[in-house]
């Protein structure tokens, strides 16, 4: 794989710092994500990969660590013009999207924003014309740039924060559950779109979502989390014929896909954080087991994985 | 098998300012006894419309019947009671468990109330009897340290724990049918894993049949034992679950199934249906899935195909079963499923 478009170290984010009620969402997570890659990020609701995202896109201010982006820690960026060009080059597509477009806005406007912002349209036809290129680029229709949200189905106005995302043309773009409140044969049509972009344009993805099929289908490599921290993270395909940490485990246990057969089959692992029995201050880090392959695991376990791991290389 | 529901001629229409919108047009169905039948289809293809009005629960005020609609259950034609009857009949015979479980339970009423709620109504229980076996029901949908948490309040559980709290509801007097209106949709993979289980489970306990609605293909094929699938306010193919997974006949099912990626798919576009669903103010002539249909002949836009019998339990109303129509290739990934069925089928039947 290429060079390393992003870097982030030891990110930290904690709600209601020093309070009773600290929430440690984001706890000490560090990857990397190469240029032109798809990076999965699954989990249940609560686990931290939204937060994750934000934080990376600097909507919330990282308690600690560092985003390199290009090698430049961009969330310290000491000039506006700095701080402008990172929010060029990074966009966000939203889970909801009935809730992430302003239903008072024309669709022109609503996709302009950024064009606006960033001052790329010399004149208003340019900008109209700009408009006009991202719906079709979309699948969209130039006619629909005066109309409203309300007047757009699901499939369509997530095809719109599609727009608005390419709109400042970006290199990175993080996109939240873009599919989950869509319907199936329109999740379809989405993700084909994103895929479309991306090889049209190099574009690099993180992507979110807990439907494990679909993060399959279209990730390069996947992170789980749990808790607020990355627990496993390697390919797509070798997360699933080869999981490790016992979360992962019973995370893909727990996935019904669309054959019966082996619905019938399919048993579930629980999972239980007990089970580690960690000691008090052993040390627990995300550990290289195969090449690519990092597991979050205590010294002991590492040599244990390690071990099944070579076993396993041998009798194959 | 015995049926315990059936349902015979179901057509809705909604009156809306722009005309009537005939949103269920000519369902039939039955439910057997102790099964799980699963209702799928894109939204706006009439699932939950279908269910809502056999629990009496669409609005007056803009909804319409049409008179040659039948809902059969225990002899009784449920359309033709009366109010008063169907208050009766709904959360004792037939109950129901919604999507949302923030949004379906009381916020302002302790749960141990909300499930004694259908008891002291239904089974002139007293309330100390109605308690305990409030109590009985939260052991049962496996909710921690039941003495405590009957007392508290729905916002004190978390979701799961919430679904698991309306599933007790629905199950507090032994219902003959349960409809469940997508109950996992809003709920993380593990813990509508473990609702499902759950589900199972107590299908087996206290011998329900279930009324399944969802649009997620893993979930019903891990709990359906048939299918129907639904588009534009019809059923377009019926069967068990295997014939409808490995043996889809008709076209809108061999898109859904080929829209979903499976985890070995390995393709660089996934199939899309085309268009966009029917409008239901003015049904198309025909077929309604015609004009999403690439393998839509001419018949197809003239006349509505009936059911063709593919086997026994299995049935597709699409005019390719017609012994006159050619034979169509169906797209890959549903042959891939074909294959898995046949080789089961030499080999003893998957059955």
């Amino acid at each position: 794989m290429s060079e390393k478009l992003l870097e982030i170290k030891n990110l930290k984010l904690h709600f209601n710092r020093g309070k009773k009620n600290e929430v440690r969402a984001v706890n000490d997570i560090s990857f990397d994500i190469f240029k032109g890659e798809t990076l999965g990020l699954v989990g249940e609701s609560g686990c931290g990969k939204s937060t994750t995202g934000r934080t990376i896109i600097r909507l919330y201010n990282a308690t600690d660590g560092e985003v390199l982006f290009k090698g430049e820690n961009v969330h310290n960026a000491k000039n506006k013009e700095k701080t402008l060009e990172f929010n060029r080059s990074m966009q966000m597509i939203f889970q909801d999207p009935y809730a992430s477009l302003n239903p008072r806005k024309k669709i022109i406007d609503i996709i302009a924003e950024g064009i606006d912002l960033h001052g790329l349209a010399k004149s208003k036809e340019e900008r109209t014309k700009m408009v006009h290129d991202l719906l079709e680029t979309v699948g969209l229709n130039r006619d629909h740039a005066g109309r409203y949200p309300h007047e757009f189905s699901g499939g369509q106005r997530q095809r719109i924060g599609i727009a608005r995302a390419l709109a400042v043309k970006p290199e990175f773009i993080i996109a939240d559950e873009p599919i989950s409140a869509l319907d199936v044969s329109i999740q379809a049509q989405v993700v084909n779109l994103l895929k479309k972009l991306q090889r049209e344009k190099g574009l690099t993805y993180l992507f979110i979502a807990h439907d494990l099929s679909m993060v399959k289908y279209i990730s390069d490599r996947i992170g789980v989390m749990y808790f607020g921290r990355l627990v496993e993270l390697t390919t797509s395909e070798e997360l699933y014929k080869n999981p490790l940490h016992p979360y992962t485990k019973s995370l893909l246990s727990s996935i019904p896909l669309p054959d019966p057969e082996h619905e019938r089959k399919r048993r579930r692992i629980p999972y239980n954080p007990d089970d580690h029995d960690y000691e008090e201050n052993e040390n627990v880090e995300m550990r290289e087991v195969n090449p690519g392959h990092f597991v979050l695991c205590s010294e002991k376990e590492f040599k244990e994985m390690n071990a099944t791991a070579s076993q396993a290389s041998t009798n194959s | 098998m015995e049926s315990i529901l059936t349902v015979k001629d179901l057509a809705i229409s909604f009156n809306t300012y722009a005309g009537e919108v005939k949103a269920i047009r000519g369902v039939n169905f039955e439910l057997y006894k102790g099964e799980t039948l699963a209702i799928v289809g894109e939204s706006g293809s009439g699932k939950s419309v279908t269910t809502k009005s056999i629990m009496r629960l669409l609005p007056k005020s803009n909804s319409e019947m049409k008179p040659e609609s039948q809902i059969l259950f225990d002899g009784k034609d449920l359309t033709k009671q009366t109010d008063k009857q169907m208050e009766k009949i709904r959360g004792k015979d037939i109950s129901m468990i919604f999507q949302d479980p923030m949004t379906s339970l009381n916020p302002t009423m302790k749960i141990g109330k909300q499930i004694a709620e259908p008891l002291l109504k239904h089974q002139n229980l007293s309330k100390a009897q109605a308690k305990a076996r409030a109590l009985e029901l939260l052991k049962l949908v496996g909710i921690p340290n039941p003495e405590v948490r009957i007392n508290q309040y729905p916002h004190q559980f978390s979701g799961g724990q919430r679904q698991r709290i309306v599933i007790a509801v629905a199950l507090a007097c032994n219902p003959k049918v349960l409809i469940a209106d997508e109950p996992t949709t809003a709920l993380d993979v593990t813990i509508q894993a473990q609702i499902l289980d759950l589900m199972k489970d107590l299908q087996k306990k206290i011998d329900t049949s279930i009324i399944f609605i969802t649009h997620d293909l893993g979930v019903v094929a891990s709990v359906a034992d048939r299918v129907a699938v639904m588009y534009g306010g019809r059923i377009v193919e019926v069967g068990t679950v295997d014939e409808i997974f490995y043996n889809p006949k008709h076209p809108y099912t061999w898109g859904l199934i080929s829209s979903m990626p499976s985890l070995e798919t390995d393709v660089d576009e996934l199939f899309v249906i085309p268009g966009s669903p029917p409008d239901l103010l003015n049904p198309p002539k025909g077929d309604a899935f015609a004009a999403r249909n690439r393998f839509a002949m001419a018949i197809d836009f003239e006349e509505e195909p009936p059911m063709f019998k593919v086997s026994e339990t299995h049935y597709a109303a699409t005019w390719l079963l017609h012994p006159d129509a050619p034979y169509v290739e169906p797209p890959e990934a549903v042959k891939k499923n074909q294959e898995k069925f046949n080789n089961a089928q030499s080999k003893g039947g998957v059955y």
